[in-house]
């Protein structure tokens, strides 16, 4: 099948800042990629470089196992949606999608034939002579998307597509986006920062951070079992707890958080020293003060949020950390009884707790971010 | 009276200075435009309308040989400096554009010296270059265009220049992405987007060029290479007549129209506020 690439060792230097700094990455035919990562980790450079628009330092980029690194990128069978949708503005939305097209040996009758069909995949057939500033953002969205799909690329690439468009556009748009690509089978490679959109379309994800891939997996495997403790936290909502492992135990790693000691049973349950233990908000279970026992810790309620479904219950436990828990607004007493200043007992079943050893120094500061994120974003070329 | 006392209130004593400061600078070049339509022969005393001035029989900017050459070269030059100027400035902007590397920085700050240097440095200097290192141009209508060249090129780069900021990379990215070579991507993509700022930059240059005196007057040779600039000077303490009046006129109402068309085309793609920066760079 077409449309697979691998990516080896690949670098990519600004001058003295490093972009992506060696990343291996497989994204497989017609699989929905996401590259996810917060502004300035080096997922849009990575991008630019499979366009083309961006020469790596170092390294290879397999299209369908040839190197096209140094192929130029009008020469590349790959296409590209901009987070600007960059539409020409002097040209109206059939001559937009025809662009391309003259560069493919086709009759007339053909590359008429072709654009109608690539407008009518968007629904865009009546604005075909709207000049591109006509059209509102989820639209021009659209015509971008028909103006790579016409040239049936091998790998469509898509740059943050849906960032410039309003909550409920974004979220009938995403549906959209995995539907097309479901029904074309074309490879997707989409860059996001957003993970809640990263978790809804992808087949895989690969989480970036800092010019390098944390962890690529499928989104189940992202959420349920990050790798690292950057993933826990981007995704979603994740109490860390500093803790000591002390070794295995029977299938588990025994770890001491404040003077409770609680079996874990998932990540790197063979670690010893300090580590962080997650725990997912909906895997925590709240109870009643009078439960003591095993994989309990008591805390006392600092604040409720009321979330609809759900309370976001925040906890402080002995040992001073602070667990958000989800708890059920199932219509019971005991979740609107949970008032700050309530003491209660939290379950944190073995099967949720996940051992994460932090190989990372601390997350790099304010500037370091915000210099990364403003590079990003205007690359100098 | 207290400035608090309405602070919402319109502050009338700005628009009066505006106001006052609008009619001192209009009126008088409304009063030399009104005496180019008087009917006789002073400049001071109004003595009836009459177009006799712009097309009379006698002493008429139309058929006075002195004026009509005088304009007839003005408008000369002002074409070969735009036939000139416009496409080396736009090249040379596109060129600072793409140029990253070391010394970009030293070579933008350069194109716009130009723009600062008091012109009479300027022409005194280019008088100097052309009697003595490239005698053999010599001075004349040669040398007013390069002369010309030489400074109005700055404008169509920075006008150029501002456009290619404001279009940004990405319409290059997208087109060579759909798969046109670079040739196509300047000529389906950039070119096109370019358009409006390459026509307003033309105009400014053909208003910038026909308004010049200072150079213009230093490359000079003979009669034959006066301008209409040069000859309001040199006879505004002779003999003048109206017909001055009307020649300037002439030469305003060609400035005025040029600018409002660029701004005009200039406003049809990019916005208000980048059209009026353009058309105002000039004045």
């Amino acid at each position: 099948m077409d449309g697979e690439i691998h990516l080896e060792e690949l670098c990519k230097k600004f001058d003295d800042f490093v972009a992506v700094d060696g990343i291996d990455l497989y994204m497989p035919p017609g699989e929905f990629f996401t590259l996810l990562g917060p502004s300035g980790c080096g997922k849009t450079t990575t991008l630019r470089m499979v366009a083309g628009f961006e020469r790596p330092t170092s390294g290879r980029i397999l299209l369908d196992g040839s190197d096209v690194a140094r192929v130029p990128p009008h020469q590349r069978n790959v296409n590209t949606v901009f987070q600007s949708y960059a539409l020409f503005p002097h040209l109206d939305v059939a001559k937009n999608v025809a662009f391309g097209l003259k560069y493919h040996k086709l009759s007339k009758d053909e590359r008429a034939k072709r654009v109608g069909e690539a407008l009518e995949l968007v629904d865009m057939t009546e604005f075909a002579r709207r000049k591109a500033d006509q059209l509102s953002g989820g639209q021009q969205q659209r015509v971008a998307l028909a103006r790579a799909l016409v040239l049936r690329p091998r790998v469509l690439l898509l740059d943050e597509p849906l960032g410039a468009l309003d909550a409920q556009l974004r979220k009938n748009l995403q549906v959209e986006l995995k539907a097309l690509q479901a029904e074309l089978g074309i490879t997707f490679v989409f860059v996001t920062h957003d993970q809640a959109e990263a978790l809804t379309m992808s087949d895989r994800i690969a989480v970036m951070n800092g010019g390098r891939v944390e962890q690529a997996a499928s989104p189940k495997a992202i959420y349920e079992e990050p790798d690292t403790v950057f993933v826990a936290d981007f995704l979603g909502v994740s109490n860390l707890l500093g803790a000591k492992a002390m070794g295995p135990d029977g299938g588990a790693c025994a770890v001491q958080v404040g003077d409770r000691t609680l079996r874990a049973q998932q990540g790197a349950t063979e670690a010893r020293g300090e580590v962080k233990v997650m725990i997912r908000p909906e895997r925590i279970v709240v109870e009643p003060h009078a439960n003591e026992g095993e994989q309990r810790m008591p805390g006392m309620v600092e604040r409720s949020v009321y979330l609809g479904g759900a309370y976001e219950v925040h906890i402080r436990v002995l040992g001073g950390e602070l667990l958000k828990a989800m708890v059920p607004n199932d219509g019971g007493a005991f979740a609107t009884a949970l008032e700050p200043g309530a003491a209660v007992s939290l379950h944190l079943p073995s099967d949720a707790l996940r051992v994460l050893i932090q190989t990372e120094p601390e997350e790099p500061d304010e500037d370091a971010v915000s210099m990364a994120a403003a590079e990003a974003a205007q690359p100098p070329r | 009276m207290s400035v608090l006392r309405n602070p919402w209130g319109k502050p009338r004593f700005l628009a009066v200075m505006t106001g006052g400061y609008i009619i001192w600078s209009v009126l008088p070049v409304l009063i030399a435009i009104g005496f180019a339509f008087n009917d006789g022969r002073s400049r001071t005393t109004w003595q009836g309308f009459s177009t006799r001035w712009f097309t009379g029989e006698t002493g008429s900017v139309l058929h006075d040989p002195a004026l009509r050459d005088a304009l007839g070269h003005t408008l000369l030059l002002a074409v070969i400096c735009v036939a000139v100027a416009t496409p080396l400035g736009v090249a040379l902007a596109l060129g600072l554009q793409r140029w990253r590397g070391r010394g970009s920085g030293t070579v933008n700050g350069l194109m716009l010296l130009p723009l600062v240097t008091p012109e009479i440095v300027m022409g005194v200097a280019l008088l100097l270059l052309f009697l003595q290192v490239f005698g053999g141009i010599g001075l004349g209508t040669d040398a007013q265009a390069i002369g010309q060249i030489t400074f109005t090129l700055s404008y169509v780069v920075v006008i150029v220049r501002g456009r290619l900021v404001s279009i940004g990379p990405e319409f290059e990215e997208a087109a060579a992405d759909l798969g046109a070579p670079r040739r196509d991507q300047f000529f389906r993509v950039l070119l096109p987007l370019l358009a409006p700022a390459i026509v307003a930059s033309a105009a400014v240059a053909f208003a910038t060029s026909i308004d010049d005196f200072v150079v213009t007057q230093y490359l000079s040779s003979d009669a034959s290479t006066t301008t209409v600039s040069m000859l309001l000077y040199s006879s505004a303490r002779g003999a003048p007549t109206p017909a001055l009046n009307a020649i300037a006129t002439v030469n305003l109402m060609i400035t005025l129209l040029t600018l409002a068309f660029a701004y005009l085309v200039y406003r049809r793609f990019a916005g208000r506020d980048e059209a009026t920066a353009v058309a105002t760079l000039e004045v």
